[in-house]
């Protein structure tokens, strides 16, 4: 059930919120002692914000579609009340004091909230083998990686423990984890989304976004928290809009960019078929597809690596020292972006403003682009390099290399699951396009998933 | 090019050699891509620090 047809049950009274969060905490008890998508479960908050949302339905009080549905957010996110700790032993015993800028819109928005989620360790790395919590599973495969760093968001939401989860992204962490569980992620413009109340990684680089089951739920989930927050400095003061796709919506005439070199090279085959597929289903919807050149991503990725590298190390240097704390993965991270002098930090965020504007020329040509969201389906657990046309490549780099440069351009990019590969493992399709335009992109989406473009529920699903 | 395992000994990071390693490689991997493109920026050009995704072209 998707959230758009929960709201519809929930006003014509054939469901309650109660009955949904009742069904959610009983989905999470019995597949999240395997799945390990959750750190924090809030029965009692879920139960008493379900009796609201069903008394203020009875009353007349229509707070929109998100009201009554259960929802979770990762460990990042505060949530008054409840342990904060980034799956991190540096925040283990951080209780938040009240809730973040998204916690407080979901909550106006009516949501339903059922806890804090697992991640990849201080939201650093694509894995989600988190050392101190657990290490997520897949529910396509619990013997492959859910990918990161929200991947307890993308496993939740895959499982159906969940309607819709929040993530954060700072070089692919919503669209990763979307792509290796086959739900929907968006990561909105930099700017888009309030920042304020979640626990930083890199204070320019970081954005937040909502893992869905479908287009129009993630668009649900953006109309909810969107809008202009001066607590984050970094906010925009751009007015909220309807983000969510009408339905029918189409994309005849719409110019879709898609460049060959970097984002169509070293791809797992079974990647480059369903991507493909779905490009030529969209121009059998009407869309132009264009090949473009774009400004160098590979260059673009170096240069976000060294500002991620530099910014991370700098927010965790109170703890470095500490090195009982971290995983080996992180701690070898902070010990990077510890080495990287002052200089070459400011000449990658010289080099940044550059880049942006390069790349807004793009958008003179094509409305959005098109790219595989990840280069790779999800590998096996623990497996520390992939296979990619007969050549080893480590698993960080396969996993984030078609999704950092619109974290180092701050634009907007949709993950969405366009098929399986070969192994029944999804594949995720990202469509990124100009700044604010989350409404294009979600309209793209929406499109291709009104003509049949996506993935069935995961096995574990249809098991139980 | 920086000598990261120079600046690694400096730092107090030095390990063995594989824990040197598992520091210093990758920023010898970025840095071949990195370092050419600070070879010819224009002066007047501000870092990205406040960051505004609605810049306009050119």
């Amino acid at each position: 059930m998707t959230i758009l047809e929960a709201a519809r049950s929930l006003r014509v009274h054939s469901v309650t919120s109660v009955e949904l969060a009742t069904a959610a905490l009983s989905r999470i008890e019995r597949l999240d002692p395997a799945l390990r998508a959750f750190i924090t479960v809030t029965p009692d908050r879920a139960l008493a914000d379900a009796r609201r949302a069903d008394a203020e339905l009875a009353a007349g009080l229509d707070r929109g579609p998100l009201q009554g549905i259960p929802v979770a957010v990762k460990d990042l996110f505060a949530i008054a009340g409840v342990p904060n700790t980034a799956g991190s032993l540096v925040y283990r015993d951080r209780v938040a004091a009240s809730d973040c800028a998204v916690v407080e819109r979901l909550v106006q928005a009516g949501a339903v909230m059922l806890g804090t989620l697992n991640m990849h360790e201080l939201a650093y790395g694509v894995t989600s083998a988190n050392p101190h919590f657990g290490a997520v599973r897949n529910p396509w495969n619990p013997d492959r990686s859910p990918g990161g760093s929200s991947g307890g968001s993308g496993a939740a939401v895959a499982a159906g423990l969940v309607f819709a989860a929040m993530g954060s992204d700072t070089g692919g962490s919503i669209r990763i984890p979307a792509s290796f569980c086959g739900t929907v992620g968006l990561k909105p413009t930099y700017g888009r989304v309030s920042r304020y109340g979640v626990l930083p990684l890199a204070h320019t680089l970081d954005h937040m976004g909502p893992l869905a089951r479908t287009v129009r739920d993630a668009a649900i989930v953006l109309n909810a928290i969107a809008g202009f927050d001066a607590r984050d400095p970094a906010s925009s003061r751009r007015p909220a809009e309807d983000f969510v796709p009408a339905e029918g919506c189409g994309i005849r005439g719409l110019r879709i960019g898609f460049a060959e070199s970097f984002f169509f090279e070293r791809i797992q085959a079974g990647v480059e078929s369903a991507v493909r597929g779905a490009m030529a289903r969209a121009e059998a919807l009407g869309a132009r597809l264009k090949p473009v050149r774009v400004p160098d991503p590979a260059a673009i990725n170096a240069v976000g690596q060294v500002i991620l590298l530099s910014e991370a190390a700098a927010v965790l240097e109170p703890y470095r020292q500490r090195r009982e704390l971290f995983g080996g993965d992180v701690l070898a991270l902070l010990d990077q972006g510890s080495l990287i002098p002052a200089t070459d930090y400011i000449q990658a965020q010289r080099i940044r403003r550059s880049m942006q504007r390069s790349f807004a020329e793009v958008w003179s040509e094509v409305d959005c682009l098109i790219t595989p969201a990840t280069a790779i389906t999800a590998p096996p657990a623990g497996q520390a390099t992939v296979t990619i046309a007969g050549g080893g490549e480590p698993v960080r780099p396969a996993a984030t290399r078609m999704s950092r440069p619109f974290n180092v351009l701050g634009l907007p990019a949709l993950s969405i699951p366009c098929g399986l590969d070969s192994n029944r493992l999804p594949v995720g399709l990202q469509i990124a396009g100009p700044p604010f335009e989350e409404a294009r992109l979600l309209r793209v989406g929406a499109a291709l998933e009104d003509s049949g473009i996506g993935v069935p529920p995961p096995p574990l699903t249809a098991e139980c | 090019m920086t000598d990261w395992k120079a600046l690694a000994h400096a730092a107090g990071l030095a390990g063995d050699e594989q824990a040197l390693e598992r520091v210093t490689q990758p920023l010898e991997t970025i840095e071949t891509v990195f370092r050419p493109l600070t070879e010819s920026l224009p002066p007047e050009l501000e870092p990205a620090c406040t960051f505004d995704p609605q810049e306009p072209a050119g």
